[in-house]
């Protein structure tokens, strides 16, 4: 069953392109059209606005925010070419870094997970993908840049979760290497774009390495997901596009993967999230609707609601 | 040679004349044949100036169509002076301008998308040319409107963007294409005969030489503009590129009464400085690499201009008409002494002497006369400046300056050196609002610009002045004006630099997230704001060009994209847009059942029992069950003789137990229930047993069997930063949360010899999985706030969570200074650390006091401590007791 917590008047004066609740789901971050960024205080069904962030020249497409562990650190990106970390002081919102080394509007942002430190990763449609390493301990960025990464433009970015099992890395290795688990796995992030195609990335020594190539959507890619890792075999991959349809790309091995066209909807994807333990997945697109997936024991994914509305009648068994 | 090259600035000219006409919105500006009507065309109005007579109020004719006006020209013969061209989306309407009113005289169909240009010939006076973003490019004499007389089609992707006639002959045309020029000759029909592939990027403006017959120069996005011979088209005859690489809007020769110029627009890249909203002057001599003159003054990007030839003024003086996105015409002067720097500029070129120079000395030379500087500043022109008094005699100045909401007044006294030997005096006087950091920091920019520039020997009150609004606006931000609205049609295109917006995803105006806890975030498009769909366009677009190429027609203003019309009421069009929802039920991961679950190692039926209550009492009828089946199993195994029975299934009390428990443990975990999947996995798997350092001598007899097993070979300091790390995050998380908890880790060290008893039912084989599923279990709870409850799922977790890189123990050897981790010094073979108690070498669990450095067995530093508070070494009054939180 789904309630309505509350709703909220974020207060923008022009359409908000992004919404996202922090870790602990405290905080609320909102970014819009009119170029500002807004952070509302949702503690105990509350909505104070905590601040108002001013920075960005243009429109601010995507916000993200990073693990606890490195503060409250939110990342924005942006039409003005530009991405910015905020970072949260003593309840003050400054900017923390700003990033301005893209040739286009910049469309995505992702925050890798926590286990590799604060990297963030951003697509731009100058067709580059950009990787922010912060160093903690100094405040200072390495950035990495794979240029070309999609043909046109990258849309959308995602990480691949750090706790994937890796099977090529047996457990008589573990043994002798005990404290190999994190340090020895391999980063990946899953990237799509203008060219219709959604690419998967693996770190390989200080470059990044195009691993593969899936094609299967007819138009621009909107939205990717990497589905969290319960430590299931399995590692799924949700892409949405502009053909309306979205597909879930699932692999035990990172060399094969399998399509599975969940539905062709009625007008273009836009988003797709993948709840907590990724049997939920939440999909929104041009049409204003929301529609929540569910997959059964079967492995059949079922709709079920068309808008998070009707979504309170939903019961689970 | 060079800094003189770099301090060479262009003459800096203002409107002689400007107009506010906020309601027009006008798009498309022209100026008829004999220079007596302005034209300003918008979407809901046409409105018509007589600049002969300025008082004559401006003529409205109403039009409201839904489409805006892309272009308007006027012919330009004589013959047909009266008619006007004026596209809308697809059509073009032929006005012909009567005294009263304008009638419309023809409709010229044919083109199937948006017209982007049109060009009226200049000696034909029937014929003009019009290009569309179909690519094509129609030809029209009025004499037969029905059909273009000629169709020229670009066999390319990218439609027409400009069209225009060669001034001299008239026979030739030149349409852009992107970044393409294609040259036809009308007489030889409907191929290019020449492709000239100009810049890589945009063009925004084509303009023929009025002299050259095969000259020509285009603007482009890539910030140059270029002049080509169409008889030589490999390469540009010239190149001129603007001084910041902004976007070049038009070029256009000068008209043939003034000599040797060329007036650009250039568009401003986002978040730059109002003073880049400017038409340029540039001498066409081709060592001339900088403007000659800056006609400074609107707030926003200029759209259009036009020049005009005064033929009742007696004099020869050109003016450009210039209509701006501040929704104000300027009108502006190009006098004689402006055609002198521009041929001077050719001339000068021959005896080395710059323009500038030679205009410098001509004109700011009386700038010690501080009356002369004063009234050579046009201060209206400088923005954010309010108010401002001048006095000559006591050579002080007082300005206001309001901009981004702060109030600056700023008294400037000018000592008599100035400006030869020494800078003026700024100073902040009582109502200036702003922070002592910030006033600071302007105060030292003020500072050093004005000495810069006395120390050239120039006045420097102007340049001070706009440096200072600058600056303030760059360190408060929020500069309003200059935020970009995706609202002018095609100028969008030029508003960003390297691709145009038809690479950049349509903005997403809905969407769905899930946050960490379980917590859904919605949005989507209010039911007011307008949907994006053209009729025979099924799906929302997917470029952001389609909001400003014409699909939406009525995008105007400096009003926000999506609205149509800020009449509405915002908070009932927004008021709704954000939901949050509380799915947590939905993800089969309930914080109640966290928060209640409780984990009793040593009593596994108890523990199920609990577990089982609390399923029942949160309703979880489901959970009930699966509880109950643990409760036997776990009963079964209690009553055998557990420990020595490994994880051999077939000496187990429960054969079955293995493959069900594992079946149920998958099942949860392929339906996303990791809560009930990870409960089950610490209930049956193998966890860890804290027994005191006394004991355990006594807790490795199960270790034989035990060879896959990575914990003996865990030492005690591996085991040590294990819980450093635990504690790291601890820590962390509960500063996160805004608690503060007394620092007090030593006490979690006393017992830390861990042994492990080995009951798990589970097998081998999946134990990455389960590890996994706890770990993913106990990330939730950390979500949760149920740190307590995190830790412990944590202690079930097999392999050792990664080592700390940050904080590290190691102990420095006394005698070779070597730090070692072990007890013994590897270089030297002596242990390092004795106890201060029995003196003898630690090689176990040892607290040393950080304050006095004595070491202690663990077991002897409780023994002590019970009793006494400070340490017990001789002479050593250290309060140890306290660092070991024993008090």
């Amino acid at each position: 069953m789904v309630s309505v917590l509350q709703t909220l008047d974020s207060g923008h004066e022009d359409l908000i392109h992004g919404a996202e609740i922090d870790y602990y789901g405290l905080n609320l971050a909102t970014c819009s059209s009119d170029n500002t960024i807004k952070i509302f205080d949702i503690k105990n069904g509350g909505q104070r606005l905590k601040a108002d962030l001013k920075g960005h020249a243009g429109p601010v497409w995507q916000i993200t925010w990073a693990h606890p562990r490195f503060g409250n650190i939110l990342a924005s990106c942006s039409y003005d070419r530009k991405v910015i970390l905020w970072k949260e002081t003593n309840g003050e919102w400054t900017k923390y870094y700003e990033y301005n080394n893209h040739d286009s509007s910049v469309n995505s942002v992702s925050f890798a997970p926590p286990e590799y430190g604060l990297i963030l990763a951003c697509g731009s449609s100058d067709g580059s993908i950009s990787i922010l390493t912060c160093n903690t301990e100094t405040g200072m960025f390495d950035v990495k840049k794979i240029p070309n990464a999609h043909t046109i433009g990258c849309n959308a970015l995602s990480w691949c979760p750090s706790a994937l099992p890796d099977s090529t890395f047996d457990q008589k290795g573990k043994q002798t290497n005990p404290n190999n688990g994190v340090a020895a796995q391999i980063k990946r992030f899953a990237s799509g774009g203008c060219d219709n195609a959604v690419k998967i990335w693996k770190e390989d020594g200080d470059r990044w390495i195009e691993e593969h190539k899936l094609e299967v959507h007819c138009d621009w890619i909107r939205d990717v997901a990497w589905a969290p890792s319960i430590g299931l075999p399995s590692t799924r991959i949700a892409s949405c596009s502009q053909d309306r349809r979205v597909i879930i790309w699932s692999t035990e091995d990172f060399a094969l993967w399998t399509p599975t066209i969940l539905n062709t909807f009625d007008d273009v994807v836009w988003n797709v999230s993948w709840s907590l333990t990724g049997n939920v997945l939440g999909v929104s697109g041009g049409d204003n609707k929301i529609f929540l997936y569910k997959e059964n024991n079967d492995g059949i994914w079922s709709c079920i609601s068309e808008d998070a509305e009707n979504a309170k009648d939903v019961r689970h068994t | 040679m060079e800094i003189e090259i770099e301090e060479k600035s262009p003459v800096i000219r203002t409107a002689e004349y400007c107009m506010n006409l906020e309601d027009l919105q006008a798009t498309a500006l022209s100026i008829n044949y004999t220079g007596q009507y302005l034209l300003l065309a918008g979407r809901r109005h046409l409105a018509l100036k007589n600049l002969y007579d300025y008082t004559e109020p401006l003529k409205l004719f109403n039009r409201n169509s839904k489409f805006e006006v892309s272009c308007a020209e006027f012919a330009i013969c004589n013959n047909s002076s009266a008619f006007c061209a004026i596209a809308t989306s697809q059509l073009i309407e032929v006005l012909k301008w009567t005294e009263s009113s304008p009638v419309l005289e023809y409709s010229l169909r044919a083109h199937t998308r948006v017209v982007t240009d049109i060009d009226w010939h200049s000696k034909h006076p029937y014929m003009l040319a019009t290009c569309s973003i179909d690519t094509y490019t129609h030809l029209w004499d009025l004499r037969d409107p029905k059909r273009p007389i000629l169709s020229l089609s670009a066999v390319c992707m990218s439609g027409a963007t400009q069209v225009g006639f060669n001034r001299v002959s008239g026979n030739f045309i030149a349409t852009a294409h992107d970044g393409d020029l294609r040259i036809w000759d009308i007489r030889k029909g409907s191929r290019p005969v020449q492709y000239i592939t100009a810049h890589l990027n945009r063009i925004h403006g084509i303009n023929w030489s009025h002299t050259e017959e095969s000259n020509l120069i285009t603007a482009s996005q890539d910030g140059s503009v270029k002049f080509f011979d169409i008889n030589n088209p490999r390469r540009a005859e010239r190149i001129i590129t603007t001084p910041t690489p902004s976007p070049v809007w038009r070029a256009r020769y000068t008209p043939p009464a003034f000599k040797e110029g060329l007036v650009t627009i250039i568009v401003p890249l986002v978040g730059s400085e109002s003073g880049e909203n400017s038409l340029l002057l540039w001498s066409n001599s081709k060592n001339s690499q900088s403007p000659i003159c800056s006609f400074t003054g609107h707030n926003d990007v200029i759209l259009d201009f036009a020049y005009r030839n005064d033929p009742y003024r007696q004099s020869n003086d050109i003016e450009i008409f210039t209509w701006s996105r501040d929704q104000t015409f300027r009108v502006w002067k190009l006098d004689k002494e402006l055609q002198k720097l521009c041929i001077q500029n050719t001339i000068e070129t021959e005896n080395g002497e710059s323009a500038l120079e030679y205009h410098q000395r001509n004109s700011t030379q009386p700038s010690c006369s501080l009356q002369h500087e004063f009234s050579i500043i046009f201060f209206p022109s400088i923005p954010g400046i309010q108010k401002y008094e001048l006095d000559t005699d006591k050579r002080n100045a007082m300005i206001r300056i309001v901009a981004n909401g702060f109030i600056i007044i700023l008294q400037v006294i000018f000592p008599s050196g100035y400006p030869f030997s020494s800078p003026p005096i700024f100073e902040f006087c009582p109502g200036t609002t702003l922070d002592d950091n910030l006033s600071l920091k302007l105060m030292k920019s003020l500072k050093d610009s004005s000495a810069s520039r006395v120390k050239k020997g120039k006045a420097c009150l102007e340049h001070c002045l706009r440096a200072l609004v600058s600056d303030l606006k760059k360190e408060t931000g929020g500069d309003k004006a200059h935020y970009l609205r995706l609202q002018s049609p095609r100028l969008e295109g030029a508003l960003s630099k390297a691709l145009s917006d038809s690479l950049i995803p349509f903005p997403k105006t809905s969407g769905v997230r899930f946050n960490a806890t379980g917590i859904l975030v919605t949005f989507a498009r209010p039911f007011t704001a307008k949907r994006f769909s053209l009729r025979n366009q099924t799906t929302t677009p997917r470029a952001l060009s389609a909001l400003s190429g014409g699909y939406l027609g009525n995008v105007n203003g400096s009003k926000p994209v999506f609205y149509p019309s800020k009449d509405i009421d915002r908070k009932s069009s927004t008021g709704v847009s954000i939901c949050i929802y509380d799915a947590s039920k939905l993800l089969m991961v309930s914080r109640e059942l966290a928060e209640n679950y409780v984990i009793i190692p040593t009593n596994l039926p108890r523990m199920c029992r609990k577990n089982r209550e609390v399923a029942e009492e949160f309703g979880r009828a489901d959970l009930v069950q699966t509880w109950s089946i643990a409760e036997t199993i776990a009963l079964a195994l209690a009553s055998s003789d557990f420990e020595l029975s490994d994880d051999e299934m077939f000496s187990s009390p429960n054969p079955f137990a293995k493959t069900f428990l594992e079946a149920l443990i998958n099942h949860y975990a392929k339906l996303g229930d990791v809560q009930t999947a990870a409960m089950l996995c610490v209930t049956f798997g193998r966890y860890y047993q804290e027994i005191s350092s006394r004991t355990s001598s006594f807790s490795t007899k199960s270790n034989t069997s035990q060879s896959v097993s990575p914990y003996h070979t865990v030492t005690a300091m591996d085991v040590n930063s294990q819980s450093v790390i635990k504690y790291n995050a601890w820590v962390l998380a509960q500063h996160l949360k805004g608690q503060t908890r007394s620092n007090s880790w030593s006490d979690s060290l006393d017992d830390f010899r861990i042994n492990e008893v080995n009951r798990s039912v589970l097998g081998e084989s999946n134990r990455n999985f389960y590890d996994n599923l706890k770990k993913f279990y106990a990330d939730i709870l950390y979500c949760y706030n149920l740190l307590p409850a995190r830790a412990l799922i944590l202690k079930f977790v097999s392999s050792p969570a990664a080592f700390s890189s940050t904080v590290e123990f190691v102990t420095e050897c006394q005698i070779c200074k070597k730090t070692s981790k072990s007890p013994s010094c590897l270089h030297c073979k002596k242990f390092l650390l004795y106890c201060s108690y029995c003196q003898l070498p630690i090689k176990g669990s040892a607290n040393s006091c950080l304050s006095c450095s004595h070491s202690f067995h663990t077991a002897h530093l409780l023994e002590w401590f019970e009793n006494h508070d400070v340490c017990p070494v001789a002479g050593c009054r250290c309060p140890c007791a306290d660092n070991f939180g024993m008090t």
